[in-house]
């Protein structure tokens, strides 16, 4: 019997359950994505690039977890409170507290079932589908890449049983502690209206001095590093929910004071509704900014690395393509693409040194760049090593005790040679580096070298052609600087612009990847938190809209009474929470060079997603409360 | 040109589609109030007098026949004409008061005001004029929860009134009262009545309160049973009430 109570229930609130469906079945999906991502162990041991985006998504999928655990507690609590009155009858009419607890454990229980049924699902084909397109777009082989994968399915279902078991427990405890005169009555309970006084005052001008210390922190972080992260992120918290429980309130009753407006049309029943909702939901609208704050966030910090790839590769070079001893592919390569400067340089080499001609160098002195990562400063243009060589030779990092060594070679120039003209930091570990007159070079015994530094006019432009270029100096040089005694497994690399911009862009897509898929699973629990307790207070307000239909309010001006009410509330903590992330997007300019580089986009699908939620939330909420029409 | 603030002609309500089972709620009722007048409708438990009241008031259609109020035909209005004629022309009170408790007494009496357009200004002056009418200029600030049941149904009082309708309808509106404050919201709808010329029309089912009336009307069935004037003085009207009362007890025995 119990049991049919329970699903035609259920059925009578499909809407609220799907709600609540769809965000965890959002949440288990993308949870199971990346735990494949991070789990597939044949798949991670053969992708040296993925072992780095592995820890990515382990994090990715620990803060998503901890989000999921509130979310969870909050929609069941809500739903919970939807249910009461229907629950009190039944307990009226003789059913035993210790059944319906154990209904409605079921239901939870049954709830978190099917949704990780569907969201296992959703997750195998999210994996298959946009797995393969993120390892399409980082040039890795899928090969040993299973979306459907036992230990990361096992390791889903038994993470979010657990949760389930726990808030069906909770479920129960928190109705078998509730009087069946509570529950019935729980329509009843009158809005307490609380007097606002001086202490509110206090508190909001706290809350604002905290945000804006936290937000100080948190754009100087160069100064204060990592407490200055902790201690700002925290501040910003504590100060985002004191705005809530203070400012919020009081702007609604400064609303509410202006006569004026107060006295028209609907605005005074308007307010009052708003002031009830801030009153009540300043924890959640809190919450939310927060989420909110944490979702734009990783999306925008993905993209944001994903827009300086190409930054960080150029950083300190002035040249695109640096080739040893090129060959007639790399030359024939060459011709195919629009070269801006291309300059050769020869040099000896012996079993411990190498030796640049300098008149070679002085002949094309090389563009140098006066940004590093840690300075970096978009007006700072390239400029030719100009530094004068009049001595004989010179050499790169002088021993001071060595009074037999030559001159140390100035600062332009060995940033040159150092960032440009080697391939491998193992060529400069291995061999020291000299710059020599004809007269010494000649003299030299040894092979003879040259590179070519290559400038071209768009880097991107021929990814397909460097990455040729740089798997053939791969083959040429590593026989020639790889530790004879080490392992022969090791990774031969090079620090060429394209291997360098190559992994930070696989990196980086793990990066965008991960803070797309954990924004979209943030705001999709964080809209529906909103929704869930905005529509739990609906039955409430039933009456009061029937009232103002009777006394002759159009029915327009009902509706356009519940749009501004709910965009008031909508629109606080997005605007909260965005600032946050404009604000906060300051502290990658520590490692990024241009954080804000593209902001709208994770912006724009933020507002898309959040103004959707509004909608449907409308569109519930108007459906519990406007009056049914003859 | 005619006085009357209320027309009802041939008015019928049936519940249900044609084909089913149909409950006929009214069958052709037809009464007529005058400015100025007060009148009480009553009748037992599911003779109509809700339904004849909802009819009245624009909540519900009639399935047909023809209402006039002030002069205007409200049978053939659209949802939104119907609206704003509530708004304009009507004043409500309910047993339940109806007040809405997340709003001061001041801001649920301005409602009707606001609703129209009216001036904060202009508003302000007419909410004072007729809380001083119903003695809660006191209370103005406070909310519905902080007053007594009294003091709520006259708050409902000023609301129905501020904005000046044709006509006051009151649906049992003594029914959640004790006898004391019940009797002091029937004076002072009596003096509204004497002193202020309001047309008032209330549905009750207390003979007690139908005493108050100038001419009561009794509707059974979904028909008008019949309807006596007040002659004399109270009391002698309250017995003629319920004599009536005990005959329509009586009819309702036989069949």
């Amino acid at each position: 019997m119990l049991l049919k109570l329970s699903l035609s229930s259920m059925r009578k609130m499909m809407k609220d359950y799907l709600v609540l469906l769809v965000g965890l079945v959002v949440s288990i999906s993308i949870f199971y994505m990346f735990q494949t991502l991070a789990m597939n162990s044949d798949y991670v041991k053969a992708n040296s690039m993925i072992r780095s985006i592995g820890i990515v998504f382990n994090v990715g999928a620990f803060l998503l977890a901890f989000i999921t655990i509130f979310y969870i507690f909050y929609a069941n609590s809500f739903l919970l409170a939807l249910r009461r009155k229907e629950l009190g009858m039944y307990m009226v009419l003789g059913a035993k507290k210790a059944k319906i607890s154990q209904m409605l454990f079921g239901e939870t229980l049954l709830m978190g079932i099917v949704s990780l049924l569907i969201g296992s699902l959703v997750g195998i084909a999210l994996s298959s589908g946009i797995g393969q397109l993120l390892m399409s777009l980082l040039d890795i082989s899928t090969e040993g890449y299973f979306p459907f994968y036992v230990p990361s399915l096992l390791m889903t279902w038994g993470f979010f049983l657990v949760l389930f078991l726990l808030t069906s427990t909770i479920n129960a405890i928190r109705l078998a502690r509730a009087t069946e005169l509570d529950l019935i009555r729980a329509d009843q309970q009158n809005d307490q209206v609380k007097a606002k006084g001086i202490g509110t005052i206090v508190v909001a001008i706290l809350g604002i001095l905290l945000v804006t210390f936290g937000y100080y922190l948190l754009t100087h972080l160069r100064d204060y590093v990592a407490p200055g992260f902790i201690v700002g992120a925290v501040v910003t918290t504590i100060g985002t929910y004191l705005v809530f429980i203070s400012l919020l309130p009081v702007f609604v009753q400064i609303l509410k004071n202006n006569k004026k407006l107060n006295d028209r049309q609907l605005n005074a029943f308007t307010f009052a509704q708003l002031r009830f909702r801030v009153n009540n939901l300043t924890k959640i609208l809190g919450t939310v900014a927060m989420l909110i704050a944490l979702g734009v966030g990783a999306m925008a910090g993905g993209m944001a690395f994903q827009q300086n790839v190409e930054l960080v590769a150029s950083i300190g070079r002035g040249y695109d393509v640096t080739l040893q001893d090129p060959g007639h592919e790399d030359f024939q390569a060459l011709a195919t693409m629009q070269v801006l400067e291309q300059n050769e340089y020869r040099y000896k080499k012996d079993g411990k040194t190498i030796y640049y001609l300098k008149d070679d160098l002085l002949a094309h002195p090389p563009l140098i760049s006066a940004n590093t990562m840690e300075s970096y400063s978009p007006e700072n243009s390239l400029k030719r090593a100009s530094q004068p060589l009049t001595e004989k030779a010179y050499i790169m990092y002088r021993d001071e005790d060595d009074k037999q060594q030559p001159k140390e070679l100035p600062e332009e120039w060995s940033q040159a040679i150092s960032r440009e003209f080697m391939s491998s930091y193992k060529m400069e570990r291995s061999h020291a580096v000299q710059v020599v007159d004809p007269s010494i070079y000649n003299q030299v015994k040894g092979s003879e070298h040259k590179v070519v530094l290559v400038k071209l006019d768009e880097f991107v432009k021929y990814k397909e052609q460097l990455k040729a270029m740089d798997a053939r100096q791969k083959e040429l040089l590593k026989p020639e600087y790889m530790d004879k005694d080490a392992d022969n497994d090791e990774e031969f690399s090079l620090e060429t612009k394209y291997s360098v911009y190559e992994q930070a862009y696989a990196f980086t897509s793990g990066t965008l990847f991960m803070g797309f898929f954990l924004g979209v699973a943030f705001l999709a629990m964080m809209a529906s938190c909103l929704m869930f307790k905005i529509l739990s207070g609906a039955t409430r307000d039933k009456d009061r809209y029937s009232m103002l239909r009777k006394i002759g309010v159009r029915k327009e001006m009902l509706v356009g009474s519940i749009y501004k009410e709910l965009f008031i509330v909508f629109i606080f903590p997005a605007v909260i929470g965005l600032l946050h992330v404009l604000i906060g997007m300051e502290m990658f300019s520590i490692i990024l060079l241009e954080p804000y580089k593209n902001i709208w986009i994770p912006t724009s699908i933020f507002v898309v997603i959040y103004a959707l939620y509004y909608l449907i939330t409308v569109r519930l909420y108007r459906g519990i409360v406007l009056p049914k029409e003859a | 040109m005619s006085t009357a603030v209320l027309e009802v002609k041939d008015v019928e309500k049936v519940y249900g589609s044609k084909g089913e089972s149909q409950s006929h709620a009214l069958k052709g009722v037809s009464l007529t109030i005058e400015k100025g007048e007060f009148v009480g409708i009553m009748g037992p438990s599911g003779s109509g007098k809700t339904t004849l009241l909802n009819v009245i008031s624009t909540l519900d259609r009639p399935s047909s026949g023809f209402i006039q109020i002030a002069g205007t035909n409200i049978t053939q209005m659209k949802q939104n004409q119907l609206a704003d004629f509530r708004s304009q022309k009507l004043g409500f009170i309910f047993q339940d008061f109806n007040l809405l408790e997340n709003l001061s007494v001041y801001e649920n009496i301005a409602l009707p005001l606001s609703l129209q357009g009216v001036a904060s200004k202009e508003i302000r002056a007419k909410v004072d004029k007729v809380a001083q009418t119903l003695g809660i200029s006191e209370i103005l600030q406070k909310y519905p929860v902080q007053i007594s049941g009294g003091q709520k149904q006259r708050a409902a009082a000023a609301r129905a009134l501020v904005h000046e309708p044709a006509i006051l309808l009151a649906d049992e509106p003594t029914g959640a009262l004790d006898s004391k404050n019940a009797k002091s919201l029937l004076e002072t709808m009596t003096d509204l009545n004497e002193k202020h010329q309001v047309s008032i029309m209330m549905v009750t089912h207390d003979a007690f309160s139908a005493s108050y009336c100038k001419r009561i009307l009794f509707i059974q069935d979904g028909s008008l049973y019949t309807e006596i004037h007040r002659t004399g003085d109270r009391q002698q009207f309250f017995k003629q009430i319920l004599d009536v009362l005990a005959e329509l007890g009586a009819s309702h025995d036989v069949r």
